[in-house]
């Protein structure tokens, strides 16, 4: 009988929690995201440092091509902008924990993610290049020669360069880290063979290092992406506002000139970035 | 030797040849490893560019101003001072339960202790984060702060809080500091009530003290003697276990030496500062805790 009533209290304690947790999952109301933003006169975007997406200037503000789209964008809803940054693997999560209202973080449209986040239509389109060390790498001829299971890949944890390298090169061995900056130390050291990252960041990482690392490939991209930004599902509205106004921004130009401005070399704002030099 | 003759003089303390060899071993080791870590390292150091985010020359003003590093050192300290009185409350209440006769109290704080001990830090914080101080904040309104209100807008506010835009963000770090840390100090306050003698509480009840009295009284002034010193250890410990709140994204020394080491790709100046930084904080405290010991030591004779 004692064995019984604990069955049946533990039975409901059960229920309780998972109609709680249904009720925390499930969208509260109807109410689109949108309202809450024009409510508050402010719209909250999560990011992360990503060069040249959004980085820091030498005054310690973020600039960056996610920087200039999320403040156009914020402009053009007649709201202040605020930038939430975020550690990038904890930013899906902490966008469902309603930390912030969107996601603008060139962040690559993936089926997995899109389970999760609901991806407007793409901003940007970028590759996927590589940078290699000439001296472990540099009598590689072709990118099979990097399928092999004498060599090391390093990538950012998390992100799709990483699950591009295991497509692509199932046999080498794959070293993933937190941050792009250890990735690519790891190729410039010679403890791994090449490096994966959304362009161009490889590029000028090879900039900057041209006695020691190349662009494997001839700097061809060994996949394009499409990124986009995220936002929690259930919210049509949102979506569809968000997706409008970047087809606003590709057919009248801007989006492709902030890109260009941004991603076809780093003259136009290298002061901004480094100083002495 | 007799029993009536002094004990003898301490042996001065001096290094012989043997000490110096040691020390002459260890530093050669040091300078090797250094050695070695620049020939197997390739990398271009430039420290100016990282040390402009501590300090950064303003022209139009003519000075030196704090930049991102500094900011985020000031989160720490802030982050470690409401952990440090959270986890003080906390520790208090849980580590009187863990002594009491009352069998739920105890329960419910050995519980808590053990949780928190058992689990990583680093997966404590992420779920606290995501699953308890997500459902807190909101429903406080703490997320529609008005930042221009007078309550907020002022140096005080700034001070103690920080950005305004980031005090739940900044309050989540807390809380989940002063827990974690909680669990650590009650140990130290059960260990310190512990320590003062049963015949203590017994004497006192004895010349009938109610309850209460003898806990503040009695027990309470000799278990806090005993508590302080590692009451100290644990605040400096808070200090660097705050930077595993960069996990969730609070903006304090480690999340901006992460931001900083991204955008200036300049990955070992950027963590040597940093962790020369906490060193700074870490050991000056130490210093200072130190020296209060001494004091009232001396204060007590």
């Amino acid at each position: 009988m004692k064995i019984l009533n604990s069955i049946k209290a533990m039975a409901v304690a059960v229920a309780v929690a998972a109609s709680s947790v249904v009720a925390t999952t499930a969208p509260a109301s109807a109410d689109s995201v949108l309202e809450d933003i024009l409510k508050r006169g402010k719209l909250r975007v999560g990011m992360s440092t990503f060069v040249p997406w959004a980085m820091r200037d030498n005054e310690g503000n973020l600039i960056g091509f996610e920087i200039d789209v999320a403040t156009k964008l914020a402009e053009d809803m007649g709201v202040e902008v605020e930038f939430v940054p975020t550690a990038w693997s904890g930013i899906i999560p902490a966008l469902i924990a309603k930390k912030f209202d969107v996601i603008v973080g060139g962040m690559s449209i993936t089926p997995q993610r899109n389970l999760t986040v609901n991806f407007t239509i793409p901003y940007a389109h970028s590759g996927q290049t590589m940078a290699a060390n000439t001296e472990l790498a540099g009598d590689f001829k072709d990118l099979a020669d990097y399928n092999d299971s004498a060599v090391t890949l390093a990538c950012r944890r998390g992100a799709t360069p990483c699950n591009l390298a295991e497509k692509m090169f199932p046999k080498a061995s794959i070293r993933r880290f937190d941050d792009d900056a250890q990735a690519f130390q790891e190729v410039a050291n010679g403890n791994a063979h090449a490096t994966i990252a959304s362009a161009p960041k490889p590029e000028f990482t090879v900039e900057a290092n041209p006695d020691i690392l190349f662009m494997a490939n001839g700097g061809e991209a060994l996949s394009s992406n499409d990124e986009a930004f995220g936002l929690r599902k259930g919210d049509p509205d949102a979506l569809n506002f968000f997706s409008n106004w970047i087809r606003v921004n590709t057919t009248n130009g801007w989006l492709q000139e902030t890109h260009d401005y941004w991603f076809k070399g780093q003259t136009a704002w290298k002061d901004m970035v480094a100083p002495d030099q | 030797m007799d029993r009536n003759s002094p004990p003898p003089a301490p042996r001065r303390k001096r290094l012989t040849p043997v000490d110096i060899a040691i020390f002459a071993a260890v530093a050669a080791l040091v300078v090797y490893t250094g050695y070695r870590v620049n020939a197997v390292l390739v990398y271009h150091w430039n420290w100016p560019r990282v040390l402009n985010f501590v300090l950064r020359y303003d022209p139009e003003t003519g000075r030196y101003v704090a930049n991102l590093l500094l900011y985020g050192l000031a989160t720490t300290l802030r982050l470690a001072l409401w952990g440090t009185v959270l986890a003080t409350v906390i520790g208090i209440v849980m580590g009187y339960w863990r002594t009491v006769d009352n069998l739920t109290l105890r329960i419910l704080s050995r519980s808590y202790v053990e949780l928190i001990r058992n689990i990583p830090p680093l997966v404590f914080i992420f779920i606290f984060y995501f699953f308890i101080s997500s459902q807190i904040f909101p429903a406080l309104g703490l997320d529609d702060l008005d930042a221009e209100g007078p309550l907020v807008d002022n140096w005080l506010f700034a001070v103690l809080f920080g950005d305004p835009a980031l005090l739940s963000n900044f309050l989540a770090g807390v809380l989940c500091l002063a827990m974690f840390e909680g669990a650590y100090v009650t140990e130290i306050v059960r260990a310190g009530i512990q320590a003062v003698g049963r015949g203590q509480w017994e004497a006192a009840r004895a010349i009938g003290l109610s309850r209460t009295n003898v806990l503040r009284d009695v027990i309470m002034p000799q278990a806090l003697r005993k508590i302080l010193p590692p009451l100290a250890g644990q605040f400096i410990t808070l200090i660097k276990d705050s930077s595993i709140v960069s996990l969730i994204s609070i903006q304090e020394l480690t999340f901006a030496a992460t931001e900083v080491s991204s955008t200036t790709t300049k990955v070992f100046e950027t963590w040597i500062l940093v962790g020369a930084m906490y060193f700074v904080l870490c050991y000056s405290f130490a210093l200072l805790f130190g020296w209060l010991e001494r004091r009232a030591a001396r204060s007590r004779r």
